[in-house]
């Protein structure tokens, strides 16, 4: 992640949380946070705790970032962002925390003729962990629409082409789901594991060839040993741990959208 | 296809909810972010280093790269990692974990150091790595901490072990490994019982074990790598060091890597060494030459002469507090020759050295180092040099770390001599510094070559400057001219000494100088007995180059 782009995320993240910036140049930003972001991130529920209790006015913090070191943003109070820098993932953190579940509604781009129906579709971003002694990952966004059943692809990709408002636009209507939520979660689900069972899994093969041969080492290591030792049993669990093939499927986000039909 | 999966139905349940009760929804921004978010978390192959994209701000050198790379990718996370001194195994160890924990491999470390480096290793995981780890204080925090670093023998003890037993690690790293090298000792048995799925152990010294200890340590991170017990010692017993079965060699380096100092493009800055050479006033040299004559007192064999004449030559102060330790002792009449010393410590007024020291100091009119192996020179030092309108800060061993922290701190910004005693030493950096006087020398070439890589290590710049001082015609004299001097040893670089004295089976090497110096009936002997152990360390020498020839040929 290059600095502009931590940059662009972290302007985004408080705009879109409703702080203002007080500073704001190419090489630092201070930021005043609301009530509700200062509890987010400031991590002091003594102080909130005691503010509410008292009924005292709160002051909310305000935060500076200094995303591009230099002779000026070492005079200020201020935290250095960087990819790695724990500010940035509790950013992260938070982001997906609040980012989880949406519903949305497309608007039309130009004015209708008439009512337009718009039609249920449930999307889904997921993350899927290929884990043994390494670890991969594959971002997979899939939409199923929730009349006829349709599995897409990139959905998220389509959804960033239309217009979107959390309101239901006038003159439209939604059609009502033929397939109801839970059902529709299970069919993705269905879906992402036979994606995964058509995936190559030479690492998986790999991992366990890794296994066996470790195994084989610890079997002969304690061969002459009539009742094996107790080391013997955790060592070889441990094995298991390190080396055992596992897929998990966790889901990023994912919601409701009710879209125009499209002949594409 | 035979690969378990699993399902997330966290979050299932909770949208589920919200459908049912109509909200509350995110803003689509928000939506988009946490997507992001999640494009700049994942890992998008099982091989390669993510770390380092983590940690810009840290300067990882290219082995070091190498390191964390082929322990993840060759290794499968279990190694032994066996870089010579100062090449920074700690930061090979910080990126191995860092990558696993980016990765999601690793949720549950424990790290076990010795007790004088865990708060050390807490500040730099911390610090140069955002892992939050912590420093095991109270029982509750194996159980309610992530990463925990610890020291060994807090571990195995009862009630912690038990706890310990009961975590579910996903890594453990110990440092200082080569201590767990007798399959026979508690802290053997305590590692082999932890379940080690990713393991690194970080030792400087271990080709040179004998080769059962190879074993021991290599068994411990995988058993069975190098066979069991009885067909090592059916195959490998006859060898004597790992080095000369090529076989074994290539075996033991697929789980360990050893970078050497001159195998790394790290341009390294100079040592200038040099040797200062005092003379004793006359009362100084009265009073050496009295406590040299207490070789012949009947009571002589309960002490250490040798201790005596080396505080004779570090401080008036050094010396009288072990005489008076000697005199409280006695039962009865306090022995003549003790009460001249006495009257002949009252009778110096001046310490050459320090009036040397002070002298240096001024000239050099930049930061100074001074080590010394006695507290009491150490306070003297201190209100010496304050007569003379020096500051000096004070440090020693079994300072806290936090106080340790702050006494760098002071003599960075606020002194110019920082004066230290021997086991102040561990664990801090002074880079900014170049200057270092011994004030007086260990016997001990390893404590000598710690007490230099205070300053020269990694990140130096300049070129560091050592100053060994020396009072003519004592026993200092002897061991820096017939020692130090010829031997070279101040220009080693660090890490060839250890090998070299690790290869001449020479464990205690300050054992023989005594011996040499203080039970030698005669100069003549005494020589003779020096020029032994000169040999010995030139024949380790060449050996060491012959290893290495044979090393680069192959």
């Amino acid at each position: 992640m290059q600095q502009h782009e931590i940059r662009r995320f972290v302007e985004r993240y408080f705009t879109a949380n409703g702080c203002t910036f007080l500073e704001a140049n190419d090489n630092y930003m201070t930021i005043q946070l609301t009530a509700e972001m200062d509890k987010e991130l400031m991590n002091r529920p003594f102080y909130w705790h005691y503010i509410e209790r008292t009924g005292g006015v709160p002051q909310p913090m305000q935060l500076t970032l200094i995303t591009r070191p230099n002779e000026q943003t070492n005079k200020l109070k201020g935290e250095r962002l960087h990819f790695g820098a724990p500010r940035l993932h509790q950013l992260f953190r938070s982001a997906q925390k609040r980012g989880s579940f949406i519903r949305l509604y497309e608007e039309p781009e130009s004015p209708l003729n008439g009512n337009a129906a718009l039609h249920p579709w449930l999307g889904m971003n997921v993350v899927i962990s290929y884990e043994c002694d390494r670890k991969k990952d594959d971002l997979v966004s899939l939409g199923l629409h929730l009349i006829s059943g349709t599995i897409i692809e990139s959905f998220h990709e389509r959804l960033r082409e239309r217009r979107l408002t959390p309101k239901i636009p006038d003159y439209c209507f939604t059609i009502s789901p033929l397939i109801k939520p839970r059902s529709g979660i299970s069919r993705l689900e269905q879906y992402i594991r036979g994606r995964i069972a058509a995936d190559d899994h030479t690492w998986a093969d790999e991992a366990r060839q890794r296994w066996a041969d470790d195994l084989a080492l610890l079997d002969e290591f304690y061969k002459d040993t009539e009742e094996k030792p107790e080391c013997y049993y955790i060592e070889k669990e441990a094995l298991e741990k390190q080396y055992k093939p596992r897929i998990t499927v966790s889901i990023i986000n994912g919601g409701l959208f009710y879209l125009m039909p499209r002949s594409s | 296809m035979d690969i378990e999966i699993k399902m997330d139905e966290t979050w299932k349940e909770e949208f589920l909810e919200r459908v049912e009760k109509d909200g509350p929804w995110a803003s689509w921004e928000m939506y988009e972010l946490a997507l992001e978010a999640a494009h700049h978390l994942s890992v998008p192959e099982f091989n390669g280093l993510q770390a380092p994209k983590h940690l810009p701000h840290l300067t990882i050198l290219p082995h070091q790269l190498e390191v964390a790379r082929r322990v993840v990718e060759e290794m499968n996370g279990k190694a032994i990692l066996a870089d010579e001194v100062g090449l920074g195994k700690t930061i090979e160890a910080g990126l191995v974990l860092k990558e696993y924990m980016i990765r999601g491999l690793v949720k549950k470390a424990l790290i076990l150091v010795p007790a004088s480096l865990v708060s050390q290793w807490v500040k730099e995981l911390n610090e140069k790595f955002f892992i939050p780890a912590v420093q095991q204080k109270k029982s509750y925090v194996w159980e309610q901490c992530d990463i925990v670093v610890s020291s060994i023998d807090t571990a195995k003890k009862p009630p912690h072990r038990d706890i310990i037993y009961e975590q579910p690690y996903d890594m453990i790293i110990i440092d200082e490994a080569h201590k767990l090298k007798n399959n026979k000792t508690k802290n053997y048995e305590f590692v082999q019982n932890l379940k080690k799925k990713f393991c690194l152990l970080l030792t400087a010294t271990p080709i040179q074990n004998r080769i059962e200890e190879i074993f021991n340590l290599v068994s411990l991170l995988k058993p069975g790598h190098l066979g069991n017990a009885e067909q090592f010692a059916k195959t490998y017993g006859k060898t004597r060091a790992v080095q000369t079965n090529d076989h074994l060699k290539a075996l033991v380096n697929k789980v360990m890597i050893r970078n050497r100092r001159a195998d790394t493009p790290i341009e390294w800055s100079k040592r200038h060494v040099e040797p200062v050479l005092i003379e004793f006033t006359d009362e100084e040299r009265e009073l050496y030459e009295a406590v040299k004559a207490l070789r012949h007192e009947s009571f002589a064999g309960s002490f250490s002469l040798i201790t005596l004449l080396r505080e004779a030559c570090s401080s008036r102060e050094a010396l009288f507090l072990t005489i008076k330790n000697m005199i409280d002792k006695c039962e009865g009449a306090v022995p003549e020759a003790l009460e001249h010393v006495l009257e002949k410590i009252n009778a110096v007024t001046t310490n050459s050295k320090a009036e040397k020291a002070l002298e240096l100091i001024r000239s050099i009119n930049d930061k100074v180092i001074i080590f010394t192996e006695y507290r009491a020179t150490q306070l003297y030092l201190q209100w010496f040099l304050k007569q003379h309108g020096i500051s000096s800060v004070p440090f020693r061993g079994g300072f806290r770390r936090g106080k340790k922290d702050w006494m760098q701190e002071l003599f960075k910004n606020h002194a110019q001599v920082f004066i230290a005693t021997e086991a102040g030493g561990e664990g801090i950096n002074l880079q900014f510094c170049r200057y270092v006087i011994n004030y007086d020398l260990p016997w001990n070439p390893m404590r000598l070559e710690q007490r230099i890589g205070r300053v020269h290590r990694l990140g130096q710049t300049d070129d560091v400057h050592i100053y060994n001082f020396a009072v003519k015609q004592t026993v200092e004299e002897h061991i820096l001219t017939l020692l130090y001097e010829k031997i070279r040893l101040f220009e080693r670089v660090v890490g060839e000494l250890d090998d070299i004295l690790a290869k001449m089976n020479l464990a205690n090497l300050e054992h023989y100088f005594e011996d040499a110096l203080v039970h030698s009936r005669s100069e003549g002997e005494m020589k003779i007995k020096m020029e032994n152990i000169m040999a010995m360390i030139e024949l380790a020498e060449q050996l060491g180059k012959k290893g290495g020839e044979r090393h680069a040929a192959t």
